[in-house]
């Protein structure tokens, strides 16, 4: 629906300028990465596979394999998902559908954490994990990543309970049920949306998390995809076909669901979530 | 499967400041149905709730039988219970929804088999079985909801609302054909309903509920012929009874402008008349003014002032009535209701 | 009510609360232990550390110096320079990304769905990208002539992140904060009824007064939630730049207050890290972070979103 008085040719003009950067910037990427040399966006050599020749290197100029980051990445990622969901479920769940004392207190504190930007404690996290003992580990990363991602995870879950039928519950009580039982086997199987929509959210920004592995991990054998690319940008001389071609292959799944899901991911970050 | 007596002793049930039930003492007898009838807020679902175990009481006791249930669990309680939305899990058949009591129960899958499609074919929904709630019509679902109550021969049944979702004709048959279903299991039955009509049909007793009380609790005769107070009075029956507050001397009421004859009573003072509108006729010494006819059909629902007074007659279709035109009413002492200025049932 | 009763509903009421509590503790009980680990203790943690000599050296036996770090920041010659920064990035990338924002949502708003979806959802991509990939595309993007695309196309051969490095930081960050802007004035153009539009329309207003004097008195409240909101992350977020120009080139040229803070504590580049200094520039970050977003809350009509629970048996 035409909301304004405008010219198509000018809206036209000014959509395509706006998405111009975009667009120029993804195809970049995958030329880079599939051709010896382009200029500007003009393949200007042949196609060269050997820029994906890191794929089955052992090593590429002392880094670890590509695979062993590949491995980290996912588990690092899969782990914060599922950890996140678990957790996040269970706290808005009995936030909002049971009684306790210091509940409104309890989910007050959620949404100031909500808001508070998380990056600014990153030197006592630091502290603490060294503390800990698990500074330099995947399983510390991982706790750190998944905490950060608990207050946005429990808001959104909330949201989903919080509309959750109170005769079906009281129907499973009545039935026989513990409240335990009904949060596994009534109240989750109906909140699938939200824990779809948790589980992207989850994946797509442990995916993408740098700052956390960068700071907290320094063996390379615990590199993520994100510390692995970034330890080819800093080199003096970079080789932009080889490091296009890692970063294709670590956005690829990313690009995958992008393709698949574009509808899905804009009614996800357009239901006022947390960005 | 065989019902056991419900008896609530002194329960009541506040939400902070809020009171939604006052000492209520109230008892089902085994095998009975008994429907709570009231408005909404009235204080009946509260009341169902607290049967169930879903709430805890403020104060008072619940017993089931001997059994003080309380203090338990409402999966302790031994309750089958049917809601307004069904509540049928979305993700299960009607199957799964069925047997869902009973797997809880660790029973034998055969068992389960054999009462799930018992119990199914008992309500006649045995071909839909293995649909979803989502794929099945509303009255299908609000068998299969009852099925799942019923499954596991449950000693006391609590139906909140369970006809109000339905379309006009399902909701007669349905009516019949829990009632039916009740006589025959035994099972001891609470009804919630905010539908008099449902309630005075179902119910071996209604309890009337307003203001988190019980206001009478009788045969739905009775309380349709001897109403104990101006509330019930007025809640029940169709069209609602005419309740004219006036005062009470020996052997008359006068209300504003306009006296007749009632039964003589040793009350005197402040207080209320109530007569029905089937039970007011032409004919009589009270003149009163014809403000508009409604037709109902086989009847007419005529609106008449009384001196500063509206009533309500009912009237047969072929009785002239024109607007405007004064006619004479003829109130039947023997067929009127007197209360006291508190509204209470007085004779 | 009589005395006895209050005294019995009294009873009930405690009695209530206790029973069965162990439920909704073992419900809370992982979420309460990595929020406390992971948020509360760094609160007074970067608070503790803020107070104390603590640097690679002193790591295992920090001393309590008091004031002494804060009393150090404000005599850093270079202070002056990092708020300077700090104000010029969050205030440009700020303006970036409600301006082109609005501009999105108000052009796919206007289009047919079919036209207007793609767009929006091909300005989530920056978002959605890992930001490693994301710093990747930028920098191939304004090398020197013949691989850069923006020196090939404006005709003069630099590297741009050197050459401008204002300019990119601000368009690489506007880039993945604008679609925030976007989606969330979008939802609120598509709240306003359509009769507006079309008395506006009858009324004569053209396109530019339609925005003027309909949306944008409309979109209120979503702005300034916006602006709060990213004024906050902004303030606190230090990713693109470290990755883009790592607070150079040369002299904290584009080193913001959180960057520095990070360096001074987490980056070995100094040799001896000092923790606790960077401690204290956090702390000011964190004292910011909980007086905004306890304000946030107030924003919220928080009763609302504690209504009781039906059920009261754990």
């Amino acid at each position: 629906m035409p909301l304004l008085p405008v010219r198509w040719r000018w809206l036209v003009a000014s959509g395509f300028l706006l998405c111009a950067p975009i667009v120029a910037g993804m195809a970049w990427l995958v030329l880079t990465a599939l051709f010896d040399r382009v200029h500007g966006l003009v393949p200007a050599g042949p196609l060269a596979p050997e820029n994906w020749a890191f794929v089955g290197s052992p090593s590429v100029g002392g880094r670890p394999p590509a695979v062993v980051a590949l491995l980290n990445s996912v588990l690092f990622s899969f782990a914060v998902a599922a950890v996140a969901i678990v957790v996040a479920s269970m706290a808005a769940y009995a936030i909002s559908c049971l009684h306790f004392p210091g509940r409104s207190l309890y989910l007050a504190v959620v949404l100031v954490l909500h808001a508070f930007p998380a990056v600014s404690l990153l030197i006592a996290i630091f502290y603490i994990l060294r503390v800990l003992g698990l500074f330099d580990t995947l399983v510390g990363v991982i706790l750190v990543k998944t905490a950060l991602e608990l207050p946005l995870g429990i808001w959104l879950m909330k949201g989903f309970f919080d509309f959750l039928s109170w005769e079906m519950e009281m129907a499973a009580l009545v039935d026989g049920m513990s409240r335990w039982g009904v949060f596994w086997k009534v109240a989750l199987p109906m909140v699938r949306p939200g824990l779809l929509a948790l589980g992207t959210f989850a994946l797509l920004s442990a995916w993408g998390e740098f700052i956390l592995p960068f700071t907290l991990i320094v063996s390379s054998r615990s590199w993520t995809l994100a510390t692995y690319l970034q330890s080819f940008l800093t080199e003096a001389f970079t080789d932009f076909g080889m490091v296009a071609a890692v970063g294709l292959f670590y956005a690829l799944p990313v690009l995958v669901l992008f393709g698949l899901g574009q509808r899905y991911l804009l009614n996800l970050y357009g239901g006022g979530v947390k960005g | 499967m065989r019902g056991i007596e419900v008896r609530l002793e002194g329960l009541s049930k506040h939400f902070g400041r809020v009171v939604a039930l006052r000492s209520l003492d109230l008892e089902v007898r085994a095998g009975e149905m008994v429907a709570f009838l009231g408005p909404s807020g009235c204080g009946k679902t509260t009341t169902l709730l607290l049967v169930a175990g879903i709430y805890r009481p403020t104060t008072g006791a619940i017993y089931f039988g001997d059994r003080r249930v309380d203090g338990l669990h409402p999966r302790d309680r031994d309750v089958g219970m049917v809601f307004q939305s069904y509540a049928l899990y979305p993700h299960l058949t009607l199957f799964e929804n069925i047997a869902f009591p009973l797997r809880l129960k660790r029973r034998p899958e055969a068992e389960v088999r054999a009462k799930v499609s018992q119990t199914a074919e008992l309500l006649g929904i045995g071909h839909v079985l293995d649909r979803r709630p989502g794929q099945v019509s509303g009255g299908q679902q609000q068998r299969a909801a009852l099925a799942r109550a019923l499954v596991k021969e449950p000693q006391v049944l609590l139906l909140d609302e369970p006809l109000s979702n339905l379309d006009a004709q399902v909701r007669l048959q349905a009516r019949a054909e829990i009632r039916r279903l009740q006589r025959d299991l035994g099972v001891t039955t609470i009804l919630v309903t905010h539908d008099q009509a449902e309630a005075l049909a179902m119910a071996d007793r209604v309890a009337v509920f307003s203001t988190g009380e019980v206001q009478q609790y009788a045969t739905p005769l009775e309380l349709y012929q001897r109403p104990q107070n101006t509330f019930v009075a007025g809640f029940v029956g169709h069209p609602p009874m005419n309740v004219v507050r006036g005062r009470l001397e020996d052997g008359t009421f006068e209300a504003d402008g306009w006296r007749c004859r009632v039964p003589r009573l040793s009350y005197r003072g402040e207080g209320y008349l109530g007569v029905r509108p089937e039970d007011l006729r032409v004919g009589g010494e009270v003149e009163a003014r014809v403000l508009v006819a409604e037709t109902l059909g086989r009847e007419q629902l005529v609106t008449v002032r009384v001196g500063a007074t509206e009533l309500k007659l009912l009237a047969a279709q072929a009785d002239g009535f024109a607007a405007d035109s004064v006619v004479k009413l003829d109130i039947p002492p023997d067929r009127v209701h007197l209360f006291d200025a508190a509204g209470r049932r007085i004779g | 009510m009589e005395e006895a009763t209050r005294a019995a509903v009294a009873a009930r009421a405690r009695e209530r609360a206790w029973r069965g509590l162990w439920v909704p503790l073992l419900f809370l009980l992982p979420a309460t232990l990595l929020v406390s680990l992971f948020y509360l203790l760094p609160v007074a943690t970067t608070l503790y550390l803020s107070f104390t000599d603590i640097s690679t050296v002193t790591f295992r036996n920090p001393q309590w110096v008091g004031w002494e770090n804060y009393r150090d920041l404000v005599r850093d010659p270079f202070l002056g320079r990092i708020l300077g920064n700090t104000a010029r990035y969050v205030s440009l990338t700020l303006a970036f990304n409600i301006g082109v924002g609005l501009l999105l949502a108000l052009l796919t708003s206007h289009v047919p769905e079919r036209a207007g979806n793609p767009v929006r959802a091909l300005w989530l991509l920056p978002r959605i990208l890992p930001p490693v990939v994301y710093v990747l595309i930028w920098q191939g993007l304004t090398r020197e002539s013949p691989f850069g695309l923006v020196s090939n196309v404006v005709g003069v051969s630099r590297n741009w992140i050197t050459a401008e490095p204002w300019t990119v930081i601000v368009l690489a960050n506007g880039m993945v904060g604008a679609s925030f802007g976007m989606l969330l004035f979008t939802s609120a153009i598509r709240s306003i009824p359509a009769d507006l539009f079309y008395a506006a329309a009858v009324d004569g207003a053209t396109a530019w007064q339609t925005v003027r004097r309909v949306i944008l008195p409309l979109l209120r409240w979503p702005l300034l939630f916006a602006t709060a909101y990213q004024t906050l992350s902004l303030l606190t977020s230090f990713e693109y730049i470290l990755l883009l120009t790592d607070g150079g080139p040369g002299f904290y040229t584009t080193t913001v207050w959180s960057l520095h803070a990070y360096k001074l504590a987490l980056s070995n580049y100094f040799g001896n890290v000092q923790f606790g200094m960077g401690a204290a520039m956090a702390a000011v970050l964190v004292v910011v972070g909980v007086v905004v977003s306890v304000l946030y809350l107030r924003l919220f009509n928080f009763k609302a979103l504690v209504g009781e629970p039906k059920i009261e048996v754990n």
